[in-house]
């Protein structure tokens, strides 16, 4: 077949996978534009050792070790993702970020007792 | 020369030390003796100048020349004109304020207004013995100044408000003709000073068509400054000011100031037959209409307004005909018994609590020195003979009529013979509106509930002292060159004859009607024209007024919406690119990676087509 | 056109279709099962294309780990399965024209510099297990030991990140963007 058609495919997955990630709400959604991506590069070296016919196989070689990473990666990905979701709620791109609220049910500290600049209250004066 | 500077000087300093006074009684004394201190100065100074003594002056301050060209000097000079208005202006201030001292005992601003008289007092004075036109001008602008703080006293009026922002505008609108005489002037001959001017128009070395315009522009401030026509609108509503203010501004002093510059400046009108002539037809016109408008008033004040409007008509056209010191004389004729009914008008208006003819009425046992003082002054008005009204009425219509039997004089001898016609025309409407004026007042019974008394002492004196002086004011005039003028005949009979039969039988008439009711009833359907006074303000209203503040609405809205624009566009702009800005800082993943994939795209399409 | 081709037609509409389902629909776990077709499709190609090693090994690690990973994900991150109403984000738009930007620049490089080039799958397999083995073993071996680190470093790490620290509370908290799991789950 044409060596152009598996490079055409893997540049439509690719461009498939750059809109996923760009586009998608969820956090895990947008990891799954990142596997579109990652396998259209595979697909695209997998297409160049076969028409080269590599005495070294680089190209699969390559396509493995990126499966391998991207399963690492993934994994990775995901972790952090639910530590996300366990500091803010939820996992909304558009809101993540700035100041995680406040966790449900712990010790009602007020925020700046203790301040060098706090004036005593009445019962704390020197007497007169 | 000192004494001319004191005369100009002390009422200054009255007026300074007496606003920084804060006990009421120390500023009555401060205002008080001020004037007094100042009359007796002026009464040293001016009396030896009156008749035909030689004018005496000096000036400082040659050395500022080099700044402007020609040069500018603080110049005084005293003649007899000037002596006699300085003895008038300073006598009806110190009269007045005596009479303040009563008329505002319970006002809390008497303190500014003393202050502000005698500084109308020291502007007065520097208007009549200015030597340089620059001074003359400070001096008349201060005049204006201290008029519209004046009307405006009880400034929780509306009416008074209006009244001297009315005021003000129009009689500043005129002296712009003053300022550019001066500078014409000063051009033409070299010189802002009065005297050098007048030499060089004796000389004849200014062009006739300089003499013209400058004279018409001089005529100009005078007609603002002494409401004639067309600018005659001002001084009625100048009227709700305190009557001592009425009196000592808009009826002695500071509307005389307009005749005495057209009086001092006039070897210019005299050399001019255009400006003479405009001279006589405003005068003319003035003098009937006012008198006209005077029967239909429902108001003491605005009658006494417009009297005055007529009267100095009667100034001007004598000054017209060429007889200065016809109108001089009837200048301080007027003044004393103007500033007498004006006071008279105040004595009313504060026992029966209105100025309103309405609640006026059966006065005449109430208040019986006011009701002989008043009548002895409409006398005059009328030119009952013997008064002084009498005999400078007679001066000014004799002058007249010489001049149209003569042919001599820079008027034509139509415009003599008009003038003389009008002044008799006019004597009628006057005999009418003060017998009106006399009747609505006085007699008949008591309208309006106030329960009236007379005036307290300090307000009757001075009342008094200008009765006397109306009284033998008129003897005086008598005495032949006594503002160094020629010898003229004082008296001609057959006018002393034709005014005198004219006034008893008007008179005699509106006390007939006067017996049913309001004489002013019998004008019909005259009488709403009249009271609305030909509708001129409206007029003005229209064409002058509203244009302006419609130009000063543009102004505004151009201001805020097409300059501001460019400032809220400035801030608006800053915002939105700020905002732009924003996003490169804005925590979103998806932004950063869009930017970063984006440029990558265009480096790589930049990078081919740079190399192919 | 041989078999071969077809047949590459074929698992090339597959793949580019469920690729862009898995970008675009708005049932999240639909999302996950699309990628598994896709991934599927590729592993087709890859048969195709005579390396069965990597289409094996890509359907036992891609197809087998990863999208049940990434269920698992949706699961433990409370993912309503029914439809969501916003799965896009206002930067639509921008996003088409970057990912058609990439797809045109890749695209048009990859066709201009390798117009005419044929593959030639009538000969022997290209990818056998054989010789691929011997290859990794032999000359990427070095590479081969790297990975191995690499899959325990992230090992640890995500281990290390998804413990529970000691004084976090036990029960979510419950500000989840969305509802409550619907009843067709």
């Amino acid at each position: 077949m044409p060596l152009v058609w598996p490079l055409l495919l893997s540049s439509a997955l690719f461009g498939i996978g750059v809109y996923g990630v760009l586009a998608r709400r969820n956090a895990v959604l947008a990891l799954m534009g990142v596997e579109l991506m990652l396998n259209a590069a595979n697909l695209n070296l997998v297409a160049f050792d076969v028409w080269f016919r590599d005495v070294l196989v680089s190209g699969q070689v390559f396509t493995l070790f990126i499966i391998a990473l991207a399963a690492a990666e993934i994994g990775l990905g995901l972790a952090i993702v639910l530590r996300l979701f366990r500091t803010y709620g939820h996992i909304d791109v558009d809101r993540l970020g700035g100041d995680p609220p406040p966790p449900a049910g712990g010790s009602e500290i007020p925020r700046n007792a203790g301040a060098s600049w706090d004036l005593p209250t009445v019962k704390e004066r020197e007497p007169q | 020369m000192i004494g001319l500077v004191l005369v100009v000087g002390l009422p200054l300093l009255a007026a300074l030390v007496g606003a920084a006074m804060t006990d009421r009684v120390r500023v009555a004394l401060v205002a008080v003796g001020g004037a007094a201190i100042t009359w007796i100065v002026t009464v040293v100074v001016a009396v030896p100048r009156l008749g035909e003594a030689a004018p005496v002056g000096g000036s400082w301050g040659h050395a500022w020349g080099n700044l402007t060209a020609p040069a500018l000097s603080f110049a005084l000079r005293a003649d007899s004109m000037s002596a006699a208005l300085l003895l008038l202006a300073a006598t009806v201030a110190l009269l007045v304020q005596i009479y303040s001292v009563a008329y505002l005992a319970e006002d809390e601003r008497y303190r500014a207004y003393a202050a502000i008289v005698s500084l109308f007092a020291a502007s007065m004075a520097a208007v009549v013995v200015a030597d340089d036109l620059f001074v003359l001008l400070i001096g008349w602008e201060m005049m204006g100044v201290c008029s519209y703080l004046l009307i405006a006293h009880y400034s929780e009026r509306a009416d008074a408000r209006d009244g001297a922002a009315k005021a003000f505008l129009m009689t500043r609108t005129a002296d712009i003709g003053l300022l550019i005489a001066i500078i014409v002037l000063g051009q033409a001959t070299d010189s802002y000073r009065i005297s050098d001017i007048l030499d060089a128009t004796a000389a004849g070395k200014l062009s006739s068509t300089t003499i013209t315009v400058t004279a018409l522009l001089i005529l100009l401030a005078a007609v603002g400054k002494s409401a004639q026509v067309p600018l005659h609108t001002w001084l009625p509503d100048a009227m709700p000011g305190p009557a001592p203010v009425s009196a000592l501004i808009h009826s002695a002093t500071m509307v005389a100031a307009g005749v005495y510059l057209v009086a001092r400046m006039h070897p210019l009108f005299a050399e001019s037959r255009t400006a003479t002539i405009a001279v006589g037809l405003i005068a003319v016109v003035t003098m009937l209409i006012a008198a006209a408008f005077a029967l239909a008033q429902d108001d003491l004040k605005r009658v006494l307004a417009w009297s005055t409007v007529s009267q100095l008509a009667y100034m001007f056209a004598a000054l017209s005909v060429g007889s200065v010191v016809a109108a001089i004389s009837h200048l301080i004729a007027h003044g004393a018994f103007k500033a007498l009914l004006f006071l008279a008008a105040g004595a009313v208006a504060q026992a029966v609590g209105s100025t309103a003819f309405a609640d006026m009425g059966g006065l005449r046992r109430a208040m019986p020195w006011t009701f002989w003082t008043t009548t002895l002054g409409l006398a005059a008005l009328v030119g009952l003979v013997p008064l002084s009204g009498f005999f400078t009425k007679d001066a000014i219509i004799g002058a007249a009529y010489d001049a149209g039997q003569s042919g001599v004089g820079p008027a034509p001898v139509w415009l003599d013979q008009l003038i003389v016609a009008a002044a008799l025309v006019t004597a009628a409407l006057t005999a009418a509106y003060a017998t009106r004026a006399w009747l609505l007042v006085f007699a008949g019974e008591r309208r309006g509930s106030a329960e009236a008394y007379e005036a307290p002492a300090l307000m009757r004196w001075p009342m008094v002292a200008l009765t006397v002086a109306t009284v033998f004011l008129g003897v005086a005039v008598l005495e032949p060159g006594w503002l160094g003028g020629a010898e003229a005949e004082p008296v001609h009979a057959w006018i002393a004859v034709t005014s005198t039969v004219i006034l008893v039988v008007v008179a005699g008439l509106t006390w007939l009607l006067g017996r049913t009711g309001d004489p002013a009833t019998r004008l019909g359907p005259l009488r709403p024209v009249l009271a609305r006074e030909f509708g001129i303000d409206a007029a003005y209203d229209r064409i002058a007024v509203r244009p302006t503040v419609r130009a000063a609405d543009l102004v505004l809205r151009t201001d805020s919406d097409v300059v501001d624009a460019y400032v809220r566009g400035a801030s608006s702009g800053a915002m939105t690119a700020s905002r732009l800005l924003r996003w490169a800082q804005n925590h979103n993943v998806q932004t950063y990676v869009t930017v970063a994939v984006l440029g990558v795209a265009l480096a790589a399409v930049l990078a081919g087509v740079s190399a192919g | 056109m041989s078999t071969v081709e077809v047949l590459f037609w074929l698992l090339s509409v597959l793949a580019i279709g469920s690729g862009v389902l898995v970008v675009t629909t708005d049932h999240l776990v639909h999302a996950a099962l699309w990628l598994v077709v896709t991934l599927g499709s590729l592993a087709g190609c890859y048969l195709l294309l005579t390396a069965e090693f990597v289409a094996w090994v890509q359907v036992l690690i891609y197809v087998g780990a990863v999208v049940v990973l990434l269920l698992f994900a949706l699961m433990l991150t409370r993912a309503p399965t029914g439809a969501d109403s916003a799965t896009s984000t206002r930067n639509r738009p921008v996003a088409l024209v970057a990912g058609v930007a990439t797809t045109a620049v890749l695209g048009v490089l990859l066709v201009d510099g390798f117009r005419g080039e044929r593959i030639d799958v009538s000969d022997e397999p290209h990818g056998a297990a054989q010789p691929l083995g011997d290859a990794i073993f032999r000359h990427w071996v070095l590479g081969f030991e790297v990975v191995s680190v690499v899959l325990l470093t992230a090992l640890v790490g995500a281990i290390v990140l998804s413990r529970r620290s000691p004084d976090e509370p036990v029960e979510e908290s419950a500000t989840a963007r969305s509802g409550p799991p619907e009843g067709s789950g």
